[in-house]
């Protein structure tokens, strides 16, 4: 024996012991053996599968001379793989088989199935490398993303024709023997590929595209900076065009280079229902073309003069030229190219702005000085002691009528209005939702819209034929006519005195200023609103007297006066009629119809002494409301206010996250 | 510890595997050198020694044959047709020695299984932990009246290649033209089935063109022979078989075939029927196992019984008979199934030297006969063993003889593979 | 190559368990093949194919191929029944793990170099490396004899083509003529 050292007694206990505690397990599992014979060199000493090198596969696929092979039925098949690009890729490191998983004999004995799964590969390696301290794998982590999103995508549903088929798999689209790394030049390629990859099935697309300003530039100008297919329709998300989801994903993804047409868009009314989640207005592509893009000055473009109105046509069946004019991307903030819009914007923001300075303002003050009152203990205050049997009759039936189906519509009108302006809030969209969607919400707004200018327009008959009936006796400026005077003036004056504690507080007659006002404000928004309104409800017959650009302006005012009406009447007029410490929590006179004769005399003084005088109070004094009367006068009120101040807030809240 | 190398590893493991198995630890860890004496440098002797050095180069192995050189007996039938001299089929064993293999030249005289040692005619003694055993055969020199060694030299049986065979061969290159040969093949069992059917086709090929009336008569005592078929179609193809002017004749037991004696001084011999004379006549004795087994009180009956999953003497531990002096049925006494049977006794013998599992054995049978330059037939058979009845069988469903409808391209490319077999017999054996 | 010898008796003594019905290993089998096809499988000549470092997937397709009778052949039909699908495995491990040894073989050197064009311009993708030992088979230094049973085989029906290799076959003779085969065989048994 040449080695009896290592043999000698002490190496045997060292080693029975080594190898009785480690060696079994190694020795059961390490190596496959068959009939006592190990895989051979070339086959996984593990699996024993053989393992095929890919230079072995290139033998063939990398031949540039032979890029295509014949099948056994003739047909000629594309079987090269560049293995420049291939080694330059992120698979570069992988064997070919490793994809190429069915392959198991090279040359191929039969013909082989080409069966590659690229989903549990990444999830595996995704798996073992999430935590890799290196972040080597961190990419994966997208492409895991990105796998989910291919699952939801329509790509990844049954083909129709075939459904043991998806409509589209990973390497239909991605060459993975040429995948780039982030930054790479396989990627900028890979990019500008992307018009072929995807007009492999959609020829159609692919041949109105390459018409396209996009497809120009892409693949003659090899501009890789313009849209490709996936910058429109995603890469990885996509759905059926026709669904809502992909039509609402192509207009935002327009806006990611188009940032300032989506945004005039988004403020128009196309824009603004479309944002709400509706696609049943017009969307970029709908106007401009969707595959077949291009400038305005082609004369085959659709944007061009001469096909932009069979476009407006496909919708507005029968628009007539005055269409053109409409200004689809204005711009109210475009001084220089839209004048007439930024004026009129401007004039309605001054306008806002002022009538809410100046009422916040009073009705800070006012608050301040009835609060300070309440200290010093002055003030109108309810004698606990002796509640007020008897009420003075202010309002008749049919005005208390009138104003409740006026607040509600107005309400509704609000409503539904400001959803659509704001319909960038989340609100806006459960509202659209919960109305059952924007045609139904433009139902209700169109029906209350009538309602209300109904009792407008019914307000104004009574209001005259009072007028008329009483012209005899009619005083125009006397204690009971609306219309304002110089004792309105004088009020306000001393008013602003009382406020600041400079002077009592101003005696009024039958109507104070505040609610002339109140009165008087509706006229102006009946104006411009009922105008702006009527012209807005039916396009194309307001266009066969307007021009379109009227519509820009129409929706500008209508906005905003609808915004100022919305903020004035659920805040100052609220607080002037219900919330001033005096009347705190509310008034139900304009329910009731009467007023506790306490409080008549306290904020109509002058009309009280007056009737006094003339001996008419008897004429207009009732007894209290019944319970069950005010009760129901209360409850309307109560919720009336909730929902004005519940529509107050939603508007603030549009009004607070506006994009700028 | 440098030079623990990866054998030494392989024996640790081993040892482990079978330490943990409780077995008591083996002897191979301290053990000194196993030797393993083989007498007979035939196919058996000589593919043991060199699968023995190859399953296990730690194994001393020595060979102890009486022939400085060996002379196949197959391929040796065409020395008799003159297509190959009797050199061509004689070999050294140089190739033996380069394989570690001790090679001693010298006559064994007999086995001492007690003492495990082997004596030899000049005086050595050989010790041994195995020995192989592989003396061939010998003849019953009793069975037929009148023929003896020294009748045999004049007579010859050809069938140890060797001198023989030349004076065979020139016995019939002298013959007459019109002359008679007559083969007198042996009853079953003997060495090479098919060789005396053979060995008439190869004459017959040299008659054919050199003495075209020659007649060659095998006085047989069966009634059947190995591949039957295929000479029969093969002889009648070739040499006229089963017609008036057949060169070939064929004369079995129940025509009178057995032979019962010869009068070697007017060359007659004396069958059942009737007498035959010839000018040249080549007699194969009834065979029994070779003289060193009987020597060695390994034989039972006329042959070495053996536990046919190692080949190891069931009279004698660790002596193993192969090839053909062993009783090996189903197999018959052939160089393929003698190289067979020595790969199996060699593993077992490595197995048993360390203490291992004794695989189970496998055996193949093929076997060439070529009737003429582009005529070869054969038979092939796998065997498996049966231990509950120590009998090698082969499997059924493989196995068998060259199809009788075989076109004659592939009865051609039999002869290559019948060169090639030969050829290949002799490179694994010895080189 | 020695050392694994044991190590594989050694394996079959743990492991008998896994042999249930059990087989000879695959190294016993290969054992009995050597009479024909040399020691480990480098056979010597002047027929019979080396089968030592042959592709062990080509070993059991063409063992296959015999025991279905798929395969012309003289013997190895009859020899190739009697194994099992592992059986079969466990020596065309064997035999993939033996190194060819290649004896020289008589040829003409003008053919062996038109053969070895014709070989890379028609067969060198399948039969890389000169035709190497590899996964479609063992060309290069295989016993030129064999080569042209093989080569008559398939042209003549006797021999499945195997895949695509007809194609290439009939283009070669297409083009080169009948003297392309023997050019090939040349140039296969031209290589040591």
């Amino acid at each position: 024996m040449k080695y009896i050292a290592p043999r000698s007694p002490v190496w045997i206990f060292f080693l029975l012991f080594t190898f009785c505690f480690f060696t079994p397990v190694q020795s059961a599992e390490s190596e496959l053996t068959i009939l006592g014979e190990t895989p051979p060199p070339g086959f996984d000493p593990v699996t024993g599968e053989r393992i095929i090198p890919n230079e072995r596969c290139l033998t063939c696929h990398g031949d540039a001379h032979e890029k295509t092979d014949t099948r056994d039925d003739g047909t000629i098949v594309d079987i090269y793989a560049d293995p420049e690009k291939m080694e330059d890729s992120v698979h570069g490191e992988q064997a070919c088989t490793n994809c190429h998983a069915t392959i198991d004999r090279v040359p191929h004995r039969e013909a082989p199935d080409v069966v590659v799964g690229c989903v549990e590969c990444h999830r595996e390696t995704w798996d073992k490398h999430r935590n890799d301290p290196e972040g080597k794998y961190e990419r994966l982590g997208v492409v895991m993303e990105t796998i989910d999103s291919y699952y939801d995508s329509v790509h990844a549903r049954p083909n129709r024709h075939d459904q043991s088929e998806t409509n589209a798999t990973c390497y239909d689209c991605h060459e993975a023997h040429d995948i780039g790394t982030l930054g790479s030049l396989q990627r900028a390629e890979h990019r500008l590929k992307n018009p072929e990859v995807c007009g492999e099935c959609h020829r159609k697309e692919l041949n109105e595209y390459k018409e396209s300003v996009h497809g120009k530039a892409v693949l003659e100008e090899k501009d890789s900076e313009s849209a490709v297919c996936s910058d429109c329709h995603t890469t990885h998300t996509i759905d059926d065009p026709d669904s809502d989801k992909a039509k609402l994903s192509i207009t935002k993804n327009c806006g990611d280079c188009h940032k300032e047409a989506q945004r005039t868009y988004f403020d128009s009314y196309h824009g603004q229902v479309h944002r709400l989640g509706y696609t049943n207005t017009a969307k970029c592509h709908d106007c401009h073309g969707g595959h077949s893009v291009k400038g305005e000055d082609d004369p085959t473009s659709e944007i061009h003069t001469n096909n932009r109105l069979e476009n407006c046509r496909v919708c507005h069946e029968n628009a007539n030229e005055n269409f053109l004019t409409f200004w689809p991307h204005g711009d109210a903030d475009d001084r220089e190219n839209y004048p007439g819009l930024w004026f009129f914007k401007i004039f309605m923001q001054m306008l806002i702005f002022s009538v809410m300075a100046f009422f916040w303002v009073h009705v800070f003050m006012w608050l301040y000085r009835e609060v300070m009152d309440r200290i010093q203990g002055k003030g109108f205050i309810e004698d606990l002691n002796k509640p007020d049997v008897v009420y003075f009759r202010r309002f008749p039936a049919v005005w208390r009528w009138i104003h409740g189906l006026f607040a509600i519509s107005t309400m509704t009108l609000i409503l539904t209005g400001t959803t659509l302006l704001f319909a960038h809030t989340g609100w806006a969209k459960a509202v659209v939702v919960f109305l059952g969607g924007t045609e139904m919400e433009g139902i209700i707004h169109r029906t209350a819209a009538v309602i209300w200018l109904g009792i407008f327009l019914a307000h104004l008959t009574i209001a005259i034929s009072n007028i008329w009936s009483k012209r005899d006796s009619f005083k125009w400026f006397g204690s009971t006519s609306m219309l304002p005077n110089w004792k309105d003036w004088d009020d306000l004056k001393g008013m602003f005195k009382w406020f600041l504690g400079r002077g009592p507080r101003p005696q009024f007659t039958h109507w104070t200023y505040w609610q002339k006002f109140d009165y008087w404000a509706p006229f102006w928004g009946a104006a411009i609103i009922g105008s702006s309104g009527i012209m807005l409800f039916a396009p194309e017959a307001t266009a066969i007297i307007l021009p379109g650009w009227m519509f820009n302006i129409a929706t500008l005012v209508h906005a905003e006066e609808a915004l100022l009406a919305a903020i004035f009447l659920n805040s100052v007029h609220f607080f002037n009629v219900h919330f001033r410490p005096e009347r705190f929590p509310m008034s139900t006179t304009i329910f009731t119809g009467t007023i506790p004769i306490e409080e008549f005399k306290h904020d109509h003084r002058l009309e009280y002494e007056r009737l006094v005088e003339s001996g008419e109070l008897d004429n207009h004094l009732v007894s209290r409301p019944s319970r069950r009367a005010d009760l129901a006068a209360s409850f309307i009120t109560t919720v009336l206010i909730m929902a004005g101040l519940a529509l107050l807030t939603l508007v603030l809240i549009g009004l607070m996250t506006s994009p700028v | 510890m440098s030079k623990f190398n990866r054998r030494d590893f392989i024996r640790w493991s081993a040892g482990m595997a079978l330490a943990s198995g409780s077995l008591s630890f083996p002897g191979l860890l301290l053990a000194a050198t196993r030797k393993v004496v083989v007498v007979g440098g035939g196919v058996g002797g000589c593919t043991a020694a060199k699968y023995l050095r190859k399953l296990d180069p730690n194994i001393d192995v020595t060979l102890i044959e009486t022939k400085k050189a060996y002379t196949s007996c197959f391929m040796s039938n065409e020395v008799l047709s003159g297509d190959r001299t009797i050199e061509s089929i004689t070999f050294d064993y140089e190739g033996l020695k380069r394989h570690g293999v001790r090679v001693v030249i010298d006559s064994v005289t007999a086995i001492d299984p007690v003492a495990k040692s082997v004596a030899t005619e000049s005086g050595d003694t050989f010790g041994y932990d195995a020995c192989v055993v592989s003396p061939g055969v010998d003849f019953k020199w009793d069975a037929i009246e009148g023929y003896d060694e020294a009748v045999a030299e004049e007579i010859p049986h050809a069938w140890f290649a060797g001198p023989q065979t030349v004076t065979l061969k020139n016995q019939i290159r002298a013959m007459p033209e019109g002359g008679r040969v007559i083969i007198v093949a042996p009853p079953n069992p003997y060495k090479c089935p098919p060789g005396p059917y053979e060995r008439a086709a190869q004459i017959a090929m040299y008659c054919k063109h050199h003495k075209p009336r020659a007649k060659i008569i095998i006085l047989d005592p069966k009634d059947a022979f190995s591949k039957q078929g295929l000479f029969r179609q093969g002889w009648s193809k070739h040499y006229g078989f089963g017609t008036e002017n057949s060169m070939i004749e064929w004369v079995g037991a129940a025509s009178g075939g057995k032979v019962e004696s010869i009068d070697p001084s007017t060359r007659t011999l004396e069958a059942e029927v009737e007498d035959f004379e010839a000018d040249v006549i080549n007699i194969i004795p009834p065979q029994k196992a070779g003289k060193v087994a009987y020597a060695s009180d390994l034989v039972e009956g006329d042959w070495c019984p053996v536990d046919k999953l190692t080949f190891e003497s069931t009279r004698h531990k660790n002596v193993y008979v192969l090839g053909d002096a062993s009783s090996a049925s189903k197999m018959p006494k052939s160089a393929y199934a003698a190289n067979s049977q020595a790969k199996v006794a060699a593993a077992a013998i490595v197995a048993k030297f360390n203490d291992l599992h004794v695989g189970e054995p496998t055996f193949v049978n093929t076997c060439y006969s070529i009737l003429s330059h582009d005529h070869g037939i054969s038979v092939a058979a796998v065997y498996s063993l049966d231990r509950a009845n120590n009998m090698i069988n082969p499997i059924k469903g493989a196995g068998g003889l060259s199809p009788m409808d075989a076109s004659d391209d592939q009865r051609k490319r039999e002869v290559s593979y019948a060169h090639s077999w030969f050829k290949n017999v002799i490179n694994d054996m010895m080189e | 190559m020695r050392y694994n010898n044991i190590a594989i008796l050694a394996l079959l003594t743990i492991l008998p368990a896994l042999t249930q019905a059990e087989s000879p290993s695959g190294q016993a089998l290969a054992f009995t093949c050597a009479g024909c096809h040399g020691t480990d499988g480098s056979s010597v000549g002047p027929s019979s194919p080396s089968i030592a470092g042959m592709d062990p997937d080509v070993f059991v397709d063409v063992m296959k191929g015999y025991r279905n009778d798929k395969r012309n052949s003289t013997i190895m039909n009859r020899i190739a029944k009697a194994y099992t699908d592992e059986q079969l495995k466990g020596m065309a491990w064997f035999f993939a793990k033996q190194k060819l040894q290649v004896s020289p073989q008589n040829h003409d050197p003008q053919l062996a170099v038109a053969g070895e064009k014709l070989h890379n311009k028609y067969c060198n993708k399948c039969h890389e490396k000169g035709g190497a030992a590899g996964d479609s088979g063992t060309l290069a230094g295989q016993w030129m004899p064999y080569l042209r049973y093989s080569m008559a085989d398939y042209i003549d029906g006797r021999r499945p083509y195997p895949r695509k290799m007809k194609r290439k076959v009939d283009a070669v003779l297409e083009a080169e003529g009948t003297d392309a085969v023997p050019a090939l065989i040349h140039y296969y048994g031209s290589q040591q």
